[in-house]
């Protein structure tokens, strides 16, 4: 690699880039957008190894469709989620009735905080995944989608292939159905009354 | 109620914006195969480019190994005259020979016994 290409590129020039053979694209793209990817296959299947597997999968489609990506006409990182989440649903298909992972859901990273601290907040992100793990599928994509991804209801429409009707609903369905399971869970959790 | 449904979401909104703080770290293995994965496309994507080539090299190779087979050049000329000199022949032959549109609609089956019945009848008269 001679260097690395300019990090204001957009994903969109950087795949054409990719496309032409300029290999130092490779590694900012896999940097920018395989962590998304990931995160989202983490939440949406709630195990590691699936997770890698799906986004491995994933990154290689984008990686094959670059030679005819069109630029302007879409944003990769839309076209990569939609993939990703296109290729959760076959996995599950495939399983009906997948496991959750515990031991796959991330630890806190911030090391600064005290151990309860880090605990209550590990015990916190195990329980919003045990929660999602409990949605309908939709229900789950939509809510990892707007509420842990923070992408606007249009951009989880087409990544969904839905209306942004019911991507709203879905959302608002899933925060609710979210809300109820974790309620039991309010002191466990730390959250007091009052 | 409305005051614990809020709280909830309050709750959940939380757990939500922690989640994002705390986003799953790209296992460095992964990084590292989907980086070989872009440089295995890529080298696929070269290969069907060169296919037709190849497919030419090859159709040519087939020919130019029937020449040597042949003979090269010299013989394929030899072929051809030969040819020519056929179907001269076959049309203007020399005066000695017959002459094909004479032959045409001819049958010498009168002539010659050569059907087993007919031959099976003289070789009993000569046996006679």
């Amino acid at each position: 690699m001679v260097g690395e290409p300019d990090p204001n590129l957009s994903d969109d020039a950087l795949l054409v880039l990719y496309a032409n053979g300029d290999g130092r694209a490779v590694q900012e793209l896999t940097m920018r957008l395989s962590p998304r990817c990931f995160g989202v296959a983490m939440r949406v299947l709630g195990n590691r190894a699936e997770a890698e597997d799906i986004t491995q999968e994933a990154m290689m489609r984008l990686w094959r469709m670059a030679p005819n990506w069109q630029p302007g006409q879409a944003q990769v990182s839309t076209w990569l989620y939609r993939v990703a989440m296109n290729l959760c649903i076959d996995l599950k298909r495939r399983q009906r009735g997948g496991y959750v992972d515990l031991d796959a859901v991330p630890e806190p990273a911030d090391t600064s905080r005290s151990a309860s601290e880090q605990m209550q907040e590990g015990a916190r992100h195990d329980a919003l995944q045990v929660a999602l793990m409990q949605l309908p599928e939709r229900q789950r994509q939509a809510v990892v989608l707007r509420h842990i991804e923070e992408l606007p209801n249009p951009e989880i429409a087409g990544i969904m292939d839905i209306s942004v009707e019911a991507v709203e609903s879905l959302t608002a369905r899933g925060k609710r159905a979210l809300a109820a399971i974790l309620a039991g869970r309010r002191e466990e959790l730390g959250y007091s009354d009052g | 109620m409305m005051a614990d449904t809020d709280k909830a979401m309050q709750e959940l909104d939380d757990l939500f914006a922690s989640a994002r703080q705390n986003p799953v770290p790209l296992p460095d293995h992964l990084a590292t195969a989907i980086m070989n994965d872009a440089l295995v496309a890529r080298s696929e994507e070269r290969v069907p480019q060169q296919e037709p080539e190849n497919r030419r090299q090859v159709h040519f190779g087939i020919w130019r190994q029937l020449m040597v087979a042949i003979g090269g050049l010299p013989a394929l000329g030899g072929m051809a005259a030969a040819c020519v000199v056929g179907v001269w022949v076959g049309l203007a032959p020399p005066s000695f020979l017959p002459d094909p549109a004479q032959l045409v609609g001819y049958s010498d089956s009168t002539s010659v016994p050569y059907d087993s019945y007919d031959l099976a009848s003289v070789l009993g008269e000569e046996v006679q």
